[in-house]
């Protein structure tokens, strides 16, 4: 007799694992798999080319990578640039997202124009945002040059001093992001009961006492997730820099240099090196402790807050 | 009705790559570096190519020179290309060189990605030297290698230097006298594409030439010890190098492009663009009746110092080694070797031929003649990297202001040569 999987059968308790079964062997094939493969590969000489041998070397890499001569240093400062990127970026985007979404949230006519606008930059891309900016940061005539022209100055933008350079790209990246900032905000706007806000006006509170005592703790899961993405994205965000800069001293992040080791692209040597995919390996997982240890302080944190604030 | 020949149609679409597989067709994957005047001729032989060999079609794949390592370890990693474009082997490991990492050249031939070309017939059409000392490893020869450039000299804007009075230098302070003398009268007095970063290092490579003429004893007195980049002939270079990316490159540099620095000196907005002798054909593009020469950055105070130019062999063809059209690699190889064709391609890239049989009969190709005795083989082809050796170890002329964040060149000396040493010490 054939038992029938049906709501309520004898066999339905399964249903639901092998309903997430092939999810879960596509995670394990595209993206756990990689990542145990990657560790595994950060105790190897691998190059990443086919054919060529490859070596259990043990921790040499990551000796190599956080210990050894000037270049461990250098790689310090890249670290110490990337924390600096990740806080300007968290700090400037969540702000900024609650505001526009606080303004958007208002009746103004034609409020669907202006979120459209806020978000296109979020669909562009990274290639399509870098070129622009790069266009509108021309030194020798760009719009951003003339408009500064007219107040009688100069500037190399792009091509000036390292951390000027830094800026504009940890700008850029803020601008290409804040749509989705503002998006999760916008809908955690919107969940809040109106009669709250109301109630708070008809008891004299201001605009801003309303926001700070009713809107802004409502919005804690809303913030939440704005933080986490925010800080995770601009951890392991680099592919901007390399579209804007390029793999030169003194604005590389940490994703940068993972990606200029691995595939033959350094600071030191311009022109050719071998890629050396192991070593590249072994500095990927020092991002992803960095990635973990930041994220899941910042989680707990979070989490209690949410606690405290909403019970 | 309409469903049917909607139908019909795409049953033919399915079938077509069945016909042209049916009919011997290939497809050759090239990849080349963009270089304008290189991506023209090589568009414009592959066109020949195609109609000499019907059943062969290329199809080439273009990415910016400093890509080009990345994208051929990648591709020939993927197996998707036949036939790539690679400078000259370089960077060879020498014995006293200890833990540096092998060029990927090397890596790329042990792991068996690049094909032997050993005996084929078209070798003979180049000379033997450039096959040995450009492709060749262990004995095997892996690459034809099809010309080198300069790198160490500046072209000048000989209208310009005739209108305000100024005779080529030949000393260090005859160029900065000339250059004084452009700024003067509201001419920018050179270019660069600073914003690809490696144009301004390739500028100051002059610089460094004039200082260290035997480059090779230079790289082996760096590594044992006996040249520091903060004794009293490197701090020399590094003041002219300071001088050179403060001073005499126009502000606003960093935003040029590699691509579109030939066509703003073509256009006159600059006197002068020191670069290599490769952006000869894409400035006589931007402006074909431009009166320009090119002479050696006169880096030393010394005019006998300052007879030299430096420079790679450039542009050679690998042939990747799991390549399933090896025919018609070798057809294509073979075609292009021709020396009618040949010419043809030297006479399109400015490139200094490596067949003897080729001449470089262009403005170009007369300015670097007198030079040609005094050719040597730059810094960046000879110097290997130590593990361990900090960001700022390289004579780099970009890591001054605007284009950088220093600003003392005495300061830059010591950390270059702290950078330096903590790679040395470190795998001492």
């Amino acid at each position: 007799m054939r038992h029938a999987f049906h709501f309520g059968g004898r066999g339905s308790r399964f249903v639901p694992y092998l309903l997430l079964l092939p999810g879960m062997l596509l995670y394990l094939l595209i993206s756990l798999g990689p990542s145990l493969a990657t560790v595994f590969y950060s105790f190897t000489d691998a190059s990443g080319l086919i054919g060529s041998p490859t070596k259990f070397v043990g921790l040499s890499n990551y000796r190599e990578f956080l210990f050894l001569g000037q270049n461990a240093r250098d790689n310090a400062e890249v670290l110490v640039r990337t924390l600096e990127f990740s806080v300007l970026v968290t700090v400037i985007q969540t702000g900024l997202g609650l505001f526009v979404a606080a303004l958007l949230n208002q009746r103004l006519a034609a409020t669907n124009v202006f979120r459209t606008v806020f978000f296109m930059p979020v669909i562009l891309g990274v290639t399509i945002v870098g070129l622009t900016w790069t266009l509108f940061l021309y030194p020798l005539g760009g719009p951003a040059q003339k408009v500064l022209a007219l107040l009688g100055g100069h500037s190399e933008f792009l091509g000036g001093p390292p951390f000027q350079a830094f800026l504009w790209v940890t700008w850029v990246q803020i601008w290409a992001n804040m749509g989705v900032t503002m998006i999760i905000f916008l809908g955690g706007l919107q969940t809040i009961p109106s009669e709250l806000v109301e109630a708070s006006r008809i008891d004299g509170a201001s605009g801003w006492q309303s926001f700070r005592h009713i809107t802004y703790p409502l919005l804690t899961p809303s913030l939440n997730t704005n933080l986490t993405l925010a800080i995770i994205g601009s951890l392991q965000a680099w592919q901007l820099l390399l579209v804007m800069k390029g793999v030169t001293n003194g604005t590389q992040v940490l994703g940068l240099i993972i990606y200029a080791i691995a595939f033959g692209r350094t600071v030191q040597n311009p022109t050719a090196v071998a890629m050396r995919q192991g070593y590249g390996a072994a500095a990927s997982v020092v991002l992803f402790v960095l990635v973990l240890i930041i994220g899941m302080t910042a989680q707990f944190l979070m989490r209690r807050r949410e606690r405290r604030v909403l019970g | 009705m309409k469903n049917g020949r909607f139908f019909v149609a795409l049953v033919l679409l399915a079938a077509l790559p069945l016909c042209l597989f049916a009919q011997g067709k290939v497809t050759l994957e090239l990849l080349i570096h963009q270089n304008a005047p290189l991506v023209d001729y090589i568009n414009a032989f592959n066109e020949k190519f195609q109609k000499q060999y019907p059943d062969i079609t290329v199809d080439v794949s273009v990415v910016k020179s400093d890509e080009l390592a990345t994208s051929t370890q990648t591709r020939l990693t993927a197996n998707d290309v036949d036939i790539i474009d690679m400078f000259g082997f370089a960077q060879g490991i020498q014995p006293y060189m200890k833990n540096a990492d092998k060029p990927n050249w090397q890596t790329l031939i042990e792991a068996g990605l690049l094909m032997d070309l050993t005996g084929q017939p078209f070798l003979k059409y180049y000379d033997p030297a450039a096959i040995r000392d450009a492709g060749s490893f262990n004995g095997k020869v892996y690459e034809v290698n099809t010309g080198r450039y300069a790198f160490t000299g500046v072209f000048y804007n000989k209208d310009l230097f005739a209108k305000y009075g100024v005779k080529v230098p030949t000393t260090w302070g005859q160029l900065v006298a000339a250059c004084d003398t452009f700024k003067k009268n509201g001419i920018a007095p050179m270019t660069a594409g600073g914003k690809d970063g490696w144009p301004v290092l390739v500028a100051g490579y002059g610089i460094l030439l004039a200082e260290y003429p035997d480059q090779a004893a230079l790289v082996k007195g760096l590594w044992n010890g006996t040249i520091k980049w903060n004794d009293a002939r490197s701090l020399d270079m590094w003041k002219k190098m300071q001088v050179l990316a403060r001073d005499m490159i126009e502000p606003g540099a960093s935003g040029i492009s590699f691509d579109a620095a030939p066509g703003r000196f073509a256009s006159g907005a600059a006197a002068m663009y020191p670069a290599g002798s490769w952006d000869a054909p894409a400035i006589e593009t931007a402006n074909p009746k431009m009166n320009y020469g090119y002479f050696p950055m006169p880096g030393s105070d010394k005019a006998a110092d300052n007879k030299y130019l430096a420079g790679k062999y450039d542009v050679g063809w690998i042939v990747a080694a799991k390549t399933e059209k090896k025919d018609a690699a070798m057809k294509w190889l073979a075609f292009f070797s021709k020396p009618e064709n040949y010419q043809a391609y030297v006479n399109a890239t400015g490139i200094m031929p490596t067949q003897p049989t080729a001449k470089l009969n262009t403005v170009l190709g007369r300015e670097v003649a007198p030079h040609l005795a005094n050719f040597r083989l730059g810094y960046e082809l000879l110097w290997v990297n130590p593990k361990g050796f900090g960001q700022w170890a390289q004579p780099n002329a970009s890591f001054f202001k605007p284009f950088n964040q220093w600003d003392d060149a005495r300061k830059l000396a010591d950390q270059a040569q702290a950078d330096l040493d903590a790679g040395l010490n470190a795998n001492r």
